[in-house]
């Protein structure tokens, strides 16, 4: 009989909760089933009378009523919640549409950020940045590097003396910073300098008075041609993607023998040139002091070129204008 | 330098190799391709004609009637031109031909003359800018033929690259050397043997000079200047050179074909013994460009008894050129020095295809082949008398023997060539070889310079073994993932600056004069000796101009005002910090801050900053710093600062002064920064030290002092926080308020204890004595709150 009882006070709370729309008149009705002289507090009350086997029988009921209102309690108080903010939601909306915010870019000139890639790649397999200055000596532009005296690149049509007698330049390539290191370290050498380089030229679609490169050498114990391959060949794959060929054809650079140029497989078949390397001439290693028999590689890269190829740039003189339309491109 | 595949053909018997293989092999022997070209006529059934009659137009004075025997028939051509006779072999375009362009040739009427076509100049058949009038053909061609069967009027020509080493390769001769090396080809030799009939009537004698090794000449006489046979004019004309006549066309020939330049002096305009010798100062010559040229001692002459007749090895001389009216020739055909002529052609900004020969140098051993090259030419196309060839050769050019052990090339290369492979290829390559178990020696040839070492040879080797059959391997250097300090912080100043928004611009490093006095007053610019702009002459010594520029460009330009920052180097005259020699060099950031910046967020409005936004920014860079008011020209005369850390001055900062704004027309305030990445690179830590967090309450509250205006509120918070050390401390200044004569400061003050909570009674106490103590430091007073 008492059982029936639980069974019709579950009932009744069923129906009062029912017709709930608030949370306050919940917290009254969870007072009126749960609380302190409640319908169930009174029943429990009436356990004390009763036999240990209907005792432990009806106990077991009401934990399993007084349950069943607690978690309908909480579930009815979720539906409340979200009933409110429902409404609140469906008020809510917007045009997604709409760009109110421009286009702001990475804020890394692409130079540098291309610049940056070429360090990581090379900083992943070992080599440190060095850098030195760009107004330099002819001495470490030229000589040091082994560029005869009758070179056309030291003709003052193409590079930027800073005095008559010529014996200061503005360095015409990052190399100048491997002569300093040079001078200044002993081998193992493992480094890459990015940097402004500069020439007698005007600005235009594929010329600029100042232009980026990252030049790399490496000096070490039996360092030979075939390294300068494998290494050359891990930086295009690594920046230019793993499918991209690569070519090795001989050239000609005063400061390295064997030279080579490196081309890579591009769009219609064509092959483009990217890179000059070569291991480092006897001569290079003679000028800054190394002992005799040693041995290393060199290489250089323009980084302009390198964005130009890869981002599609025709002109050059987009680098230096800085309009932010181009800069924020990036 | 362009060439062309049926003239390389005389040296190599090419017909059994493709164009793509010949491609291949150039590129592989390291001559760059900058362009290939599938020759063929621009024509069609063009036949060759005999001019069988001239007969004069009735209806026009300036036309000709002829009538032309093509073989099978003879037609009336009405004619323009009149460089040619009664039996000339022409090209004649009958009509359905086509002529230049694919443009279509009939039967045409002119003026009341039925002309059956047309007689063509070399123009007119695309072949090259005549100005004579009509194509003359050599004799001995059938008329009928077909025009295009009578030379190789397919063919192929490729442009290619000859690196600056490799001046033998400057010829068709040298560069089907090297082909037939590549496809295993016997090398043409040339057997034609002189005879002389007549005597030299000139001596040469070069003298002593060591800048001419040899000078060898040989005489002509009883000549005819015509036009050259038609291969020569099609081929010098392919290969980009114009066409004038026989004695040009022949002298250029042989340069293109063996590599030896050669010039033709007018011999009755000579007297005496020719000799070479160094200019005197101020000495001219006109040469055949028809311009005076001033000489000094580093330019060779070649002159007669009384006068000089050539710029050596770089250009005639006007009086002694070969004109319509000379019968009788002097070639001649010299080794100068390459340095010597290389100066001489910078210094006249003078470059000739002779000059660029010798500057890259001649085979020393080719002067007298070249004359015998030029008389078999002239000898197969016109009866001529001529001398034997004279030879001043002072034989001090000698290649040395040279030897090096084997295992170098194992060393260099990372792969071993076999044996067999190192004989065959020093064979080939004409170099003059033993091998002896380890040991290589070697002697270059004549043609060869850039052999006179080990790695030389090495080189060799390498290319013709294929630089693309090596194999690659992959050495490690010692400092994995870390570039290094420089290089760590630009990194660190870039993201810094990017994340508060700041954009990098690149800008070039030349300035105007201005540019530079407007911050750096003192004058000590560096300067480019030959710059590109003389308005732009000068290295920027600050990098504010640059940003300004950007500044203004994209303001007005894009409507944008943006905030902006560039890192690169600033010049000045002074000395080097670390090396002798060069001028001082600075590699600084220098960055832009306007007040107003255009908001990302349209629908926002501005944003806006001020100097107290900047000194953030720069706490931001560089962690805790002191600042030095100073006076920087171009600046505002209060916000001008210097930043000194850990005691060093490594920038400075303000706002760009109102009267700058005004000159370059800028309407709000802008806040400007440089700093001296250099004296940084060891000198930030971007490693904090943590500080632990309390975990009691804090306690809280305000202070407020009547200060003096030149009051420095950081030395207030720095004294708070040195009282409270042992805290965890949050202090700042809340409020200055700015009277006339005085102002009010508030400082904020919230600390927390590690060790306990603070009672009401022990509040108090701190409170009283930071009061106190506060006040009898800097002798102020503090202000009784209102509460």
């Amino acid at each position: 009989m008492a059982e029936l009882n639980l069974d019709k006070i579950y009932s009744s709370f069923l129906l009062a909760i029912e017709d709930t729309d608030t949370l306050d008149k919940l917290i009254d009705i969870q007072k009126e089933f749960l609380g302190k002289n409640s319908v169930i507090s009174e029943e429990r009350k009436n356990i004390a009378s009763l036999n240990d086997h209907d005792k432990k029988k009806y106990g077991q009921k009401i934990k399993e009523i007084t349950e069943n209102i607690v978690n309908d309690i909480e579930s009815h108080k979720l539906k409340l919640v979200k009933a409110k903010y429902k409404n609140r939601e469906e008020k809510e909306f917007t045009d997604i549409t709409i760009d109110w915010f421009e286009n702001t870019g990475t804020k890394e000139h692409i130079i540098s950020s291309v610049m940056e890639e070429v360090v990581q790649i090379f900083s992943s397999i070992g080599y440190t940045v060095a850098h030195g200055p760009e107004a330099e000596t002819s001495w470490h532009n030229f000589d040091a590097l082994n560029t005869p005296i009758w070179h056309p690149a030291r003709y003052e049509s193409d590079t930027l003396y800073l005095d008559k007698k010529l014996d200061n330049l503005l360095r015409t390539q990052t190399s100048t910073v491997q002569v300093r290191h040079m001078q200044e370290k002993k081998p193992p050498i493992y480094i890459v300098s990015p940097g402004r380089v500069y020439r007698s030229d005007q600005l235009d679609s594929t010329h600029s008075p100042v232009f980026h490169q990252i030049e790399g050498l490496a000096v070490d114990d039996a360092i030979s041609f075939t390294d300068l391959k494998g290494t050359l060949e891990f930086f295009v794959k690594e920046f230019f993607g793993k499918d991209i060929k690569t070519k090795f054809i001989p050239h000609f650079f005063p400061f390295t023998e064997p030279s080579a140029e490196v081309l890579v497989s591009w769009k219609d078949n064509n092959w483009l040139e990217i890179l000059g390397c070569g291991m480092v001439d006897p001569n290079v290693f003679e000028k800054v002091g190394f002992k005799k028999g040693t041995q290393g590689f060199a290489f250089g890269v323009g980084v302009e070129r390198l964005a130009m190829l890869r981002h599609n740039i025709d002109h050059i003189k987009n680098f230096y204008d800085n309009d932010l339309r181009f800069l924020r491109q990036f | 330098m362009i060439i062309l595949k049926s003239w390389i053909n005389e040296w190599i018997d090419l017909s059994n190799i493709s164009d793509n293989d010949i491609s291949e092999g150039l590129e592989s022997l390291g001559f760059e391709i900058e362009n290939m070209k599938i020759v063929e006529p621009n024509y069609k059934n063009i036949v060759v004609g005999k001019v069988v009659d001239i007969y004069p137009h009735n209806n026009a004075d300036k036309l000709r009637v002829t009538q032309v025997d093509v073989g099978n028939n003879t037609y009336e051509i009405v004619c323009g031109a009149w460089n040619f006779e009664i039996g000339a072999l022409v090209p004649v375009a009958l009509p359905k031909s086509h002529i230049v362009d694919n443009f279509l040739i009939e039967k045409r009427e002119i003026r009341g003359i039925v002309s059956n076509g047309m007689i063509c100049s070399a123009k007119e058949l695309g072949l090259w800018e005549e100005h004579e009038g009509i194509l003359i053909l050599d004799e001995n061609i059938k008329p009928g033929t077909d025009f295009s069967s009578t030379y190789s009027s397919y063919d192929t020509s490729w442009e290619i690259g000859v690196t600056p080493n490799r001046g033998d390769c400057m010829s068709h001769l040298g560069v089907a050397r090297e082909l037939s090396n590549y496809f295993d080809l016997k090398l043409i030799t040339n057997s034609f043997k002189i005879t002389p009939s007549i005597e030299n009537v000139l001596i040469t004698n070069s003298g002593k000079i060591i800048e001419c090794n040899s000078y060898a000449s040989v005489e002509i006489e009883n000549f005819k200047i015509t036009d050259s046979p038609f291969f020569i004019r099609y081929r010098l004309s392919q290969v980009g050179t114009r066409v004038i006549n026989n004695v040009v066309d022949l002298t250029n020939y042989v340069l293109y074909d063996i590599g030896q330049p050669l010039h033709a002096f007018d011999r009755d305009k000579i007297f005496g013994t020719i000799s070479v010798r160094q200019a005197k100062n101020k000495e001219k010559i006109t040469t055949l460009d028809n311009q005076v040229r001033n000489l000094d001692e580093s330019d060779l002459l070649i002159t007669d008894n009384d006068k000089p007749i050539a710029l050596a090895g770089v250009m005639g001389g006007l009086d002694t050129e070969v004109t319509e009216n000379t019968t009788n020739l002097l070639i001649e055909s010299a080794y100068f020095d390459k340095v010597s002529i290389m100066n001489t052609s910078r210094k006249l900004n003078l470059i000739s295809d002779a000059s660029i020969r010798f500057e890259r140098g001649i085979d020393y051993n080719l002067q007298e082949d070249a004359l015998v090259r030029f008389i078999e030419l002239f000898s197969s196309n016109q009866e001529i008398n001529y001398s034997r060839t004279l030879i001043d050769d002072k034989k001090k050019i000698q290649n040395k023997t040279v030897s090096f052990n084997d295992n170098e090339i194992y060393k260099i290369l990372g792969t071993k060539l076999d044996s067999k492979f190192i004989a065959k290829t020093l064979s080939r390559l004409n170099i003059e070889h033993n091998i002896d178990k380890e040991n290589i020696s070697f002697i270059s040839p004549s043609w060869r310079y850039d052999l006179e070492r080990p790695i030389d040879i090495i080189e060799e080797l390498a290319k013709h073994f294929g630089f693309n059959n090596f194999e690659s391997t992959l050495p490690y250097g010692n400092n994995k993932n870390n570039p290094g300090s420089f290089w760590n912080l630009k990194r660190y100043f870039t993201s810094k600056l990017r994340a508060n928004n700041y954009q990098e611009v690149q800008t070039l490093s030349f300035v105007d004069e201005k540019s530079n006095s407007r911050f750096n007053p003192d004058k000590k610019y560096v300067q480019v000796f030959n710059p590109i702009d003389t308005n732009n002459k000068f290295l920027r010594s600050n990098l504010f101009s640059s940003l300004l520029n950007i500044y203004k460009f994209n303001l007005e330009q894009n409507n944008i005002s943006e905030k902006f920052f560039e890192i690169n180097t600033i010049f000045d005259n002074s000395k080097h910090k670390l090396y002798e020699k060069i001028p001082n060099q600075t590699y600084s950031v220098g960055i832009i801050t306007p007040s107003i910046v255009t908001n990302v967020d349209l629908r926002g409005g501005v944003l806006q900053y001020d100097i107290h936004y900047v000194k953030h920014i720069i706490d931001n860079l560089i962690g805790d710093y002191e600042i030095k008011s100073i006076s920087k020209p171009g600046f505002h005369q209060n916000y001008s600062y210097l930043i000194i850390k850990n005691g060093q001055n490594v920038g400075f900062f303000g706002q760009l002064a109102y009267n700058l704004m005004e000159e370059l027309n800028i309407e709000s305030p802008l806040f400007l920064i440089q700093i001296d990445m250099d004296s940084l690179e060891n000198n930030i830590s971007n490693r904090t030290e943590y500080v632990p967090l309390a975990q009691y309450p804090f306690i809280k509250f305000d202070l407020s002092f009547t200060v003096p205006l030149e009051f420095k509120a950081m030395e207030l918070v720095s004294y708070v926080k040195s009282l409270l050390e042992n805290n965890e401390n949050k202090i700042d200044i809340f409020d200055d308020y700015v009277k006339e004569k005085s102002r009010n400061l508030g400082i904020r003050i919230s600390t927390r204890n590690y060790e306990q909570t603070y009672n009401e009674e022990e509040t108090r106490g701190l409170l009283e004595m930071l009061a106190e103590k506060i006040q009898s430091k800097f002798k102020i007073t503090l202000n009784m709150s209102k509460s």
